[in-house]
């Protein structure tokens, strides 16, 4: 059984580290763009972002102050017992989320849509938000992602419905013309991670592309020679377009296309794009039962899809 | 590309100097502004409750800060995007007799055509760079924290030499994205070929 007191510490640090810490996948995108960028601005970006990053564990301050959204996902063993349940594991995440944003690992972003009243602690409906997978084993794995504003509001996520005759076509010119829009003057704070969701209704769309952007690092691959043949070629298309760091002109333009699908209804396919700014924030940190804690380079949200 | 090092306040010499792409380290005091503040004065009517006639430099932020043992601490800034502000822009020029506008995501039409008439520029960061930032950076004062809460007050900063930022909007409302749209523009083209898209593909129409 694992205590409360333990994964409601874990859940916090697991918040704390994923705003101020920043993962090795995405610090060896950095350094790989860096090493190939010829355009002096988005070179400089880069490195002084990448600067920045690094200061970030010393000082122990957020790697950006736009924690955006709290998101958290949990891959749950079938076998695992939480003390309390799963409703006081959702209290124990607000209850962290709480301490953290005192602390000011996260800043108070999260506000009523229509009053703007801020209640300065990120907690209030519906939020933090919750999502859940479950497989086998005896332990859970909770994920903490700071979903920025910049990559989220400014076009980063979208959807369309597309019909089945438009095909592969019309999917890679939607994903292309989307990205080109929300990049503009460094709106998604690029270079993203760009996750893309295929099929199903348009939420499962746009949480298969959600999760693709956060939750698979940087360098992962679709198992499917198909889709991993998408992603390639969406790789290199968008690297063409000459964006570069925080939209200046330049080389590299997305760090990672990362695409996942749902079987569908073929009167319409709906696809997806979320984009991850390149200051992607997640941390990953699995309790067993017997209550040992490890951390987690990766999520693994998708081992075994 | 110059480099320019920039006192606030900032006179019109200042800014007809600035060409677009030239980065700009600002130093002096600024205030910090988004959504709920303009809505605040602009749209219900409330006056600021500050002078910007030695403060003309108004930067897109909310910061991260806390209070430690009574005084207030700076411990992230990163601007936000402008463009969201739009619906203001023109007014807070205008208003507020702004020379200097930092944020991401640069301006619309209406806000560059009343920057040309004001001799203002916008200009934006090229890097996520908070923690080289807040070495550069004193906080002074907090307006409307109580009615705006912590991120949408405005804070009064003392600058040092804070940048590189680029000058995207210039002074003549020339605005550095509309260059680089035409190149992506092309380049896009290009994108399509290697993804063997057709030049005169149609989305069938579902609804």
């Amino acid at each position: 059984m694992i205590k409360r007191e333990l994964y409601q510490e874990v859940i916090f640090e697991t918040i704390k580290k994923g705003a101020t810490v920043i993962s090795k996948d995405v610090k060896e995108a950095f350094e790989r763009s860096i090493a190939i960028e010829t355009a002096s601005a988005a070179k400089e970006g880069l490195e002084k972002t990448l600067k920045s990053i690094e200061l970030s564990v010393e000082k122990d301050n957020p790697a950006c102050p736009d924690t955006g959204w709290p998101l958290f996902y949990f891959k749950v063993g079938n076998e695992c017992e939480l003390e309390g349940g799963f409703m006081a594991l959702e209290e124990a995440t607000r209850e962290a989320v709480k301490k953290a944003t005192k602390q000011g690992y996260l800043r108070a972003t999260m506000k009523h849509p229509l009053t703007g009243y801020d209640p300065g602690d990120n907690v209030g409906m519906n939020i933090p938000a919750f999502t859940y997978k479950f497989v086998n084993g005896t332990n859970i794995e909770v994920t903490y992602v700071a979903k920025g504003g910049g990559s989220e509001c400014f076009g980063g996520t979208r959807h369309r419905v597309i019909a089945f005759a438009d095909g592969i076509t019309g999917i890679e010119k939607f994903i292309i013309d989307c990205y080109i829009a929300s990049t503009r003057a460094g709106a998604i704070c690029p270079p993203s991670i760009l996750g893309v969701g295929i099929g199903g209704t348009a939420n499962v769309a746009a949480n298969l592309a959600k999760e693709a952007a956060c939750l698979r690092t940087i360098g992962s691959v679709h198992p499917e020679p198909m889709i991993h043949k998408i992603e390639d070629e969406l790789y290199e298309a968008l690297n063409n377009l000459g964006i570069g760091a925080m939209g200046t002109g330049g080389k590299v333009s997305v760090f990672a296309v990362n695409v996942e699908y749902a079987y569908t209804h073929i009167a319409g396919i709906a696809v997806a794009t979320s984009s991850n700014c390149m200051v992607a924030r997640r941390a990953t940190s699995r309790i067993y039962n017997d209550n040992k804690v490890e951390a987690l380079d990766s999520p693994n949200w998708f081992e075994g899809r | 590309m110059a480099v320019h090092y920039l006192n606030i306040p900032l006179k019109n010499e200042d800014t007809e100097d600035l060409k677009l792409n030239d980065l700009v380290y600002i130093s002096g005091p600024i205030f910090t502004c988004r959504s709920r503040l303009q809505r605040y004065i602009f749209d219900e009517g409330h006056t600021l409750p500050f002078s910007t006639k030695d403060r003309n430099c108004l930067i897109h932020v909310g910061p991260i800060v806390i209070k430690e043992q009574g005084k207030w601490e700076l411990v992230s800034f990163m601007p936000t995007s402008s463009i969201r502000f739009e619906k203001w822009g023109a007014q807070s020029v205008a208003d507020w007799n702004l020379k200097m506008i930092v944020g991401k995501t640069t301006m619309g039409e209406k806000t560059a055509a009343m920057m040309k008439e004001k001799k203002c520029v916008h200009v934006s960061p090229q890097c996520v760079s908070p923690n080289l930032w807040v070495d550069s950076i004193k906080i002074e004062d907090v307006y409307l924290f109580d009615e705006l809460g912590s991120i949408e007050a405005s804070w009064h900063m003392q600058l040092d030499k804070l940048g590189p930022f680029v000058v995207d909007i210039d002074c003549e409302g020339n605005n550095l994205y509309n260059r680089l749209d035409v190149i992506i523009g092309e380049n896009k083209e290009k994108a399509y070929e290697m993804l063997s898209i057709p030049k005169d593909f149609q989305y069938t129409k579902l609804y």
